[in-house]
């Protein structure tokens, strides 16, 4: 059924393209003038060029221009008009001021075009120039800053890695609390699929990564659950609506042919490099070793740290001072080191520093080419748009890279049977390859596999990491410079072993229109989204890190197949009433499936070492996991207008789901919203001050349905549990450790917003203004239960979260040129806050831990924020004073003490745009204030000695604050490593919090177009070329100083885990440039 | 207008047809198909398990931290307080109630139709051991409202003494279980291979060191102790030694012996040896060190040989003044472990520190030839993981004739137990050394002798049963809170390390998901059986 299907769109886009048309060019002339008589400076444009005229102090222009040609006419405080050229050589236009003209167009739940002055409820909207020409190939990433209520994490810096996208803070700990991607109107899966969990590595790329952001011609962003009511469930989180390029072409496009070719380079770096001191190197109390720390002696040879007093270095042991025997000379006979390299048995190693860190990291190079053509029959019934887009992404870490490929081809026909038809389909293959990235506490990894970040950051200053070989010549193995070769090379790392995801996806869309009468229509659409993801992890035999499995060498290679079905029906309507009152309908219906399959090999213990084949490996395990959903839902949404300046929507949808007991399969959610514009009113029209206000109001209502199978208990079989004296394996059973609740319900979710837009000052100061009060209630938790009762889990409704925040965005022209090409400089800023509180925790439990280890996560607490971390702290005394012990450290409350929020306090972006003549040159400064942040990283660096702590002499001694003992104050002394290192890296979680504010500049671009002119006579339509930069600088001013650490990473993946870092490494820094040509 | 009325019917029509057919519209998708059934569950596969699951998760860890706290083993804390954190019993006390108990739970709802009594009864002598194991190492904890599933998700704790009486109520059960008739044998008994009269030893013997444990706080424990003795139905010889065997598989699946997994690895050892149970066993010329140990060099840094600032720091150092007496840093002759309590970091000596032998854990047997050790190497992890043994009864005896004023009967039984010990290790591997039975001859006879001289002779009984205790701390660590002996333990590395570790703190999984859980205020609470004096000041040791 499937490839029929498949075979119409084929031909029927084929129809589409052999519709290219070729027109005749000829001049155009006119006059341009509003109520007042003739308007000089007026911008003629021909759309979809940079070619265009500007009309003289008459009004008059002249333009040569093609029959079908699109003439944009634009003039400041002025309504932009259309006009197509015809027959005629003259077209004259009267323009009326921007106040008196309908509000813009955005696209709306369904994909439905509406006017925004109608919608109760708050739409942020940005248009391809915001994301066209960027250095960034996730979409997602490029959304950072650019709409308000709208958070973007990313899970690293490399390039391909997970991005989590929030929007109006969490509703749920259990649930995802991503939005819903839906492309050209149908669902779209978003999905991170990583390739184990945040202990052994999550590498994996979300799957919005499909898309190319070249190819995207607008998003809508549906923030509040009155907006994305007939969405059901699956809108509860907010909607991310896409239009690309090729089903913006069931609009309408041009009648002309128009090509658009977008190539970029930038460079992809290392965005930050922590300051590493380069006094002391490796080793311990000022004692030298070959050891994970830098506490070792100073690379001075005198004072008291010198390493004159070091029998290593000083001569003793090697015979020149100064130098050491070479660490592979010296290392344990039993790691086979010194018998495969007996060219450093008498060799000398120098005592200095080595910044091998730098060296280890490459600058990327990122390409991107992307070509769209769209245009139209002479008719216009029958649109097209094709799109073809390469992007290669190297990633600064060696080893990481990203290639991805996208076709599609949409495109629109208006029958003459009063049936339209349109359809897009789109190819995208992705891959990915990045070295294995898993959490590490300062000391190799916590997991079973490897993780390149795990032993790089805090190589000690006097370890030669670039200059020692990494791989025994013999056995393949890694070599490093600990004594027992406890370390696993980076370098080696990078070159055998890694993750890989190559994903093959389709997706598209078919509907069909048929136009009962011209108030009546019928709709039915089908959507199809299939990715087929190939994952492979793999190391090669000879690591030194992980489980004995992992160092035995590993190559698991599995397939996740997703498939989306959605099938929507409606039945829609509008009717003019009267002057006064007009109304729209539409009633549906549609049904989702998700099928999530799983099948692959895990293979141990490589042979022949380098080989990755499974017969290679001495035994197979079975990768393989099912998952599917059936989701039924009815929908009717009806809106009155009320003479232009009020608007009523009233909303309803039922879904069905098909993994919950009969009793709570069913859910019914009800939205309202209104909208009122006062200066539409005749008395308070035309102010000059106050040119448009809106007030609105909307509520609206959700559900969230668990996935997976949460009413079932299970009973686990394992064929390779133990094995019998003769070496038989023994099979096992064991009881499944969650307890089935039948009685699980979905989540409900309910929202109320009310907003603000207005224009003021002749439009030069716009205000969106949004607050919004949400609680979920019958929250489902993975509530963690005392094994005693016979399970470790079981999925539950509880309590009730509320969830609060306002959205402010506001615009304003600083410099409005009266002409085109004269200087224009405008500000936009958003700023938000989101507040969401666990008010009821129900049941008979005070915490939940939901997310990061039991003891060290995120926990629902009553009356605390959703993002509240949990930890160990420093224990207190009685009057609430530190409790130091007697070696002179903090004493450790090992319970779930609250150790800090990684919600931030709020987000502000701004960015500016700045013209002048043919240059424009943009900027977006992003600040988001508080959150805290448990890291890793930075506590590492200082808890090895690598960095100092600013203004910390090493050989001075700390007294803790606090009482001993004896509960008098404490006046032990201990050494620098003693707190860094036993305190801060290994002591109380606590001390590992620090403040995640931070400033950024996300982005900046400089941008000329070619003027006119000099394209006259080519077959150019524009030329333009854009410089840019992408997170060029940011400063967390509150994290350790030299550690240079950027908090926008999310060690736990892409989930509801926050504020956690493992080592997961830093962000990156792309510059480079791109241009445009259109023809 | 019929037309299309015609149209939105065949659209519809061919609407429904889609969103019927390709199982759209199924919306009965409740079974988890990536797991089987409870109902497709087999009563030999959920025995195989709770073997497995018994040995690898509750006797060796439990085995683990009741030795490293008595020294048997090294421990990395300075602080009691904080040397244990709740989290570090999780795994434990998930494996102890949501694996092993409950999956005995649901072996016996299939076991007791099908009639078969020796799989039920080698689930009770499994829960009864674990149950009376919980209670040593937490105290109160829950029995009678526990596995109650969603019936009770905050199950109260029953008190130690209860949770004691049902261990022995199930035991007898056992016992009963074992001597009657059965349907048929377990697929696999990996204890005593289907030997129904040792079952029924072992199940006594438990119920002998349940007796013992609370012999300060019931009357009449002594004696139903003796009755057992007496009845001579108990692990009294090493053939009835009640162990659980491991293999050398590496992965897919890994059944070494866990400690062997930990000690010898392609980077070197990852465990560290006690020093003073190192120490002494060399300074009383121990045969079984050889087989407990290896040592892969001839000598230390500092103790033979240089001292090294890079591989063992305190060889630099003299000791601190409160180890007075007391061996420190590293022991003579190659024996190269780690001070009570000492939390440094780890150097780069996997290759050179001492290993764990070739009992219990399956490694090397140590011959003196000091090579580096790898994974693969000695037997590859085919050791196995004492649960009871015969040498420890005799202990037991002894410490209870002692009692009784009865000296020469105490001695006897603890040369009873060092043989037992002795011949049992020794049997691990095969000693090329002439004079080996010499050594064993010679070892005994000084045992003797020692004990002959010593003033305390307690001191001497409970030093010999601790180097018998060898491989698992358990009851190591209850002696060594009900009587407080030995007297001569190597103190922490911190002068002042707080309180000893009379109960560890209730694992994390319990505390901070019972609501009827209360986390227990420090490490000093004592355990029902423990009624000697609070920490500190007892034990002496500490």
């Amino acid at each position: 059924m499937m490839k029929t299907k498949l075979n119409g769109i084929i031909t029927l886009l084929l129809a589409f393209v052999v519709q290219f048309t070729f027109a005749q060019e000829k001049t155009i002339s006119g006059t341009v003038s509003d109520e007042t008589g003739a308007l000089p400076g007026v911008s003629v444009l021909i759309d979809g060029t940079t070619r265009g005229t500007e009309t003289d102090f008459d009004g008059n222009y002249n333009l040569n221009a093609n029959e079908g040609d699109v003439l944009i006419f634009s003039f400041v405080g002025m309504s932009q008009v259309s006009r197509t050229v015809g027959m005629d050589n003259t077209i004259n236009v009267t323009m009326v001021s921007q106040e008196n003209t309908l509000d813009e167009v955005v696209v709306t739940a369904l994909g439905v075009k509406r006017e925004k002055q109608a919608l109760g409820y708050a739409v942020s909207t940005v248009d391809s120039e915001q994301l066209t020409e960027r250095a960034d190939g996730d979409i997602a990433r490029v959304l950072t800053g650019k709409a308000s209520g709208v958070q973007i994490q990313s899970q690293n810096g490399m390039s391909g890695s997970g991005t989590s996208v929030i929007i109006r803070g969490m509703n749920s700990f259990s649930g995802s609390n991503q939005p819903l991607f839906v492309v050209d109107g149908v669902p779209f899966s978003s999905n991170t699929n990583a390739q184990g969990n945040f202990e052994d590595g999550n590498n994996g790329s979300s799957r919005f990564l499909d898309l190319d952001p070249n190819s995207i011609e607008s998003i809508s962003v549906l923030k509040g659950l009155a907006a994305a009511t007939l969405y059901g469930t699956q809108g509860r989180n907010g909607v991310i609506l896409i239009t690309t390029k090729g089903g913006s072409s069931a609009a309408g496009a041009s009648k002309k042919t128009d090509v658009t070719l977008i190539t970029s380079l930038f460079i992809n770096e290392m965005a930050s490099l922590p300051n590493y001191q380069n006094e002391y190197g490796g080793g311990f109390d000022q004692a030298f070793g070959w050891f994970f720390s830098n506490w070792g002696p100073s690379f001075e040879e005198g004072g008291a740290a010198g390493w004159g007093n070091s029998s290593s270095i000083n001569g003793t042991d090697s015979g020149t001072p100064g130098f050491l025997r070479h660490p592979y000379g010296t290392a344990s006979a039993a790691t086979g080191t010194p018998q495969a390299f007996p060219e450093y048995a008498d060799a000398l190693y120098e005592w200095k520093p080595y910044d091998g860190v730098k060296d280890f990291f490459r600058k990327g190079i990122i390409s991107n080419i992307n070509i769209n053509a769209r245009g139209s029959s002479e008719s216009g019934n029958v649109t097209y748009n094709v799109n073809y887009g390469n992007l290669s992404d190297e990633g600064f870490t060696p080893g990481n890279k990203l290639i991805r490929n996208s076709f599609s081809v949409g495109g629109r026909a208006k029958l003459s049977n009063k049936f339209t038809v349109n359809s897009t389909l789109n190819y995208t293959k992705t891959s990915f390859k990045t070295p294995p990235v898993a959490a590490s506490y300062g000391s190799n990894v916590s997991g079973e596999n490897a993780s390149i970040f795990g032993n790089l950051f805090y190589t000690p200053r006097s370890v030669d990491l670039m200059g020692l070989p990494y791989q025994n010549p013999i056995t393949g193995e890694s070599v490093y410079y600990r004594q027992n070769n406890s370390i696993q090379h980076p370098l080696w790392t990078v070159n055998n072993a890694g993750n890989t995801q190559e994903t093959h996806r389709v997706f598209g869309n078919l509907a069909a229109i048929y136009e009962i009468n011209e108030h009546l229509n019928l709709r039915y659409q089908y959507g199809i989204d299939v990715y087929s993801e190939n994952n492979v992890n793999f190391s090669n035999k000879g690591g030194k890190t992980g489980s004995v499995a992992n160092r035995s060498g590993v190559y698991d290679t599995w397939n996740n197949t997703k498939t989306i079905d959605d099938h929507n029906f409606s039945f829609s309507g509008n009717y003019d009433l009267s002057d006064f009152f007009d109304m729209n309908f539409v009633l549906g219906a549609t049904s989702r499936r998700d099928v999530f399959n799983r099948n692959g090999v895990s293979s141990t213990g490589q042979q022949v070492f380098g080989v990755q084949k499974h017969f290679n490996f001495a035994e197979q395990d079975e990768i393989e996991y099912f998952e599917e959903r059936n989701i039924l839902g009815a929908y009717g949404n009806v809106e009155f207008g009320l003479g232009g300046f009020a608007f009523v929507t009233l909303a309803g949808r039922n879904d069905w789901v098909s993994n919950l007991s009969e009793d709570n399969r069913s859910i019914f959610y009800p939205s309202a919203s209104v909208s009122f514009i006062p200066t539409k009113l005749a008395g308070l029209q035309g102010s000059n001050v106050l040119s448009y206000l809106k007030l609105r109001a909307g509520y609206g209502t959700s559900a969230n349905f668990p996935t997976g199978y949460p009413i079932s208990s299970t009973l686990n079989l394992d064929t390779q549990d133990f094995q019998d004296g003769n070496g038989n394996n023994v099979i096992t059973n064991s009881t499944g450790s969650q307890l089935g609740n039948e009685n699980l319900k979905p989540e409900t979710i309910a929202e109320f917003e009310v907003g603000a837009e207005a224009r003021l000052f002749r439009s030069r100061l716009t205000i969106d203004a949004s607050y919004y009060f949400r609680t979920t209630n019958d929250l489902i938790v993975s509530r963690p239960l005392d094994p005693s009762t016979g399970y470790t889990t079981t999925r539950t409704n509880v309590g009730e979260v509320e969830n609060k925040g306002w959205e402010l965005d506001l615009g304003y022209d600083w410099f409005r040129s009266e002409t085109a090409g004269g200087f224009s400089w405008s500000t936009n800023v958003n700023w938000f806050t989101n507040e969401a509180i666990v008010t009821d925790l129900g049941l008979d439990t005070d915490i939940v831990v939901y997310s990061g280890f039991t003891n060290l996560g995120n926990a629902a607490i009553k009356g605390e924020s959703i993002s509240t971390m949990i930890g160990s702290a420093i224990a207190r005394d009685d009057n609430g004073d530190f409790r130091v012990n007697a070696a002179g450290s903090y004493v450790e409350d090992t319970g779930n003490n609250i150790i800090g929020d990684a919600n931030p306090d709020f987000n502000l972006n701004v960015s500016n745009s700045i013209s002048f003549a043919n240059f424009t040159f943009g900027f977006l400064f992003t600040w988001v204030e508080g959150g805290d942040m448990y890291t890793t990283t930075a506590s590492t660096l200082l808890g090895r000695g690598v960095i100092n702590d600013e203004g910390v002499n090493r050989e001075n001694s700390f007294i803790l604050p606090g009482n001993g003992p004896d509960g008098q104050p404490n006046t032990v002394q201990i050494n620098n490593s003693t707190y860094y290192f036993n305190n801060v890296l290994y002591g109380t979680d606590e001390l590992r919090v620090y403040d995640a504010t931070v400033y950024r500049l996300q982005e900046v671009s400089l941008s000329y177009n070619l003027p006119s002119r000099f394209l006259d006579h080519s077959p150019l339509g524009g030329l333009s070329i854009t410089f840019s930069g992408n997170n060029l600088w940011f400063d967390a001013p509150n994290m350790p100083k030299n550690a240079n650490f950027d908090p926008n990473v999310a060690g736990l993946g892409v989930g509801n885990g926050r504020g956690f870092e493992y080592l997961n490494g830093p962000s990156s820094r792309k510059y480079g440039m791109s241009i445009r040509v259109t023809f | 207008m019929k037309k299309i009325i015609k149209l939105i019917k065949l659209m519809f029509l061919s609407g429904a047809v889609l969103l019927v057919s390709c199982e759209t519209t199924n919306l009965d998708l409740t079974e988890n198909p990536n797991a089987l059934t409870p109902s497709q569950a087999d009563p030999d596969f959920f025995l195989n398990a709770i073997q497995e699951d018994f040995a690898r998760e509750i006797v060796e860890p439990f085995g683990r931290s009741g030795a490293e706290v008595v020294r048997i083993d090294y421990m990395d804390g300075r602080d009691y307080a904080n040397a244990y954190s709740p989290s570090n019993f999780d795994t434990e006390w998930r494996f102890a109630y949501q694996r092993i108990m409950e999956d005995i739970s649901k072996m016996n709802d299939l076991a007791v139709d099908a009639g078969l009594n020796r799989h039920i009864g080698m689930g009770q002598v499994i829960q009864a051991y674990t149950l009376i194991t919980l209670v040593d190492f937490f105290g109160d904890v829950p029995y009678s409202e526990a596995l109650h599933g969603s019936d009770n998700l905050n199950p109260n704790a029953d008190s130690g003494e209860s949770v004691y009486a049902a261990a022995i109520a199930l035991l007898d059960a056992a016992i009963v279980n074992f001597s009657g008739e059965a349907a048929s044998n377990p697929q696999h008994d990996f204890f005593y291979d289907n030997d129904w009269e040792k079952w029924t030893k072992a199940a006594n013997t438990i119920k002998m060191k349940a007796y013992l444990a609370s012999r300060l706080v019931d009357a009449s424990a002594i004696g139903n102790f003796m009755n057992i003795v007496d009845s001579g139905n108990y692990i009294a010889s090493n053939s009835d030694d009640f162990q659980f065997s491991w293999g050398s598989n590496e992965v897919a699946p890994d059944t070494r012996h866990p400690r062997y997994s930990g000690s010898y690895t392609s980077t070197g050892g990852e465990d560290y040896m006690a020093n003073w149970f190192m120490n002494e066993m060399l300074t009383s010329n121990d045969p079984r060190r050889f087989y407990y140990f290896y040592r892969q060099v001839a000598n230390a840094p500092g103790y033979g040989a240089d001292p090294d600032e890079e591989t063992l720091e305190c060889s630099l150092y003299a000791p601190p003044s409160h180890y007075d007496g007391y061996v420190y840093c590293a022991v003579e002759e190659g024996y190269w472990g780690r001070d009570h309590g000492n939390d440094n970091g780890i150097p780069p000596d996997g290759f050179t520190r001492t290993l764990a032998g070739v009992y219990p854990a399956g490694g090397a047997f140590d011959d003196s030839s000091y090579h580096s050790k790898k994974n693969g190497d000695g037997n590859g992890g085919n050791g196995i993981t004492p649960v009871l043994l015969s040498s420890w009864t005799d202990f037991w005896i002894a410490e209870l004739k002692m009692k009784d004023g009865d000296v020469a009967g105490a001695k006897a039984s603890m040369l009873d137990g060092i043989s037992k010990s002795v011949s049992k290790s020794t049997s691990f591997a095969v000693n090329d050394d002439p004079n080996e039975s010499d050594n064993i001859d010679n070892h005994y006879t000084n045992m003797g002798n020692s004990f002959d001289n010593a003033s305390d002779k307690m001191a001497v009984i409970s030093v010999q049963y601790f180097l018998a205790s060898y491989g698992n701390g358990i009851d190591a660590y209850n002696f060594y809170r009900r009587t407080g002996y030995p007297k001569t333990l190597q103190p922490n590395i911190e002068p002042n390390p707080g309180g000893f570790i009379r109960s560890f703190p209730y694992p994390a999984n319990y505390a901070n998901t019972n609501s009827n859980a209360t986390q227990k205020d420090g490490v000093g609470v004592q355990v029902f059986w423990d009624t000697n004096s609070s920490s500190p000041g007892f034990p002496i040791s500490n």
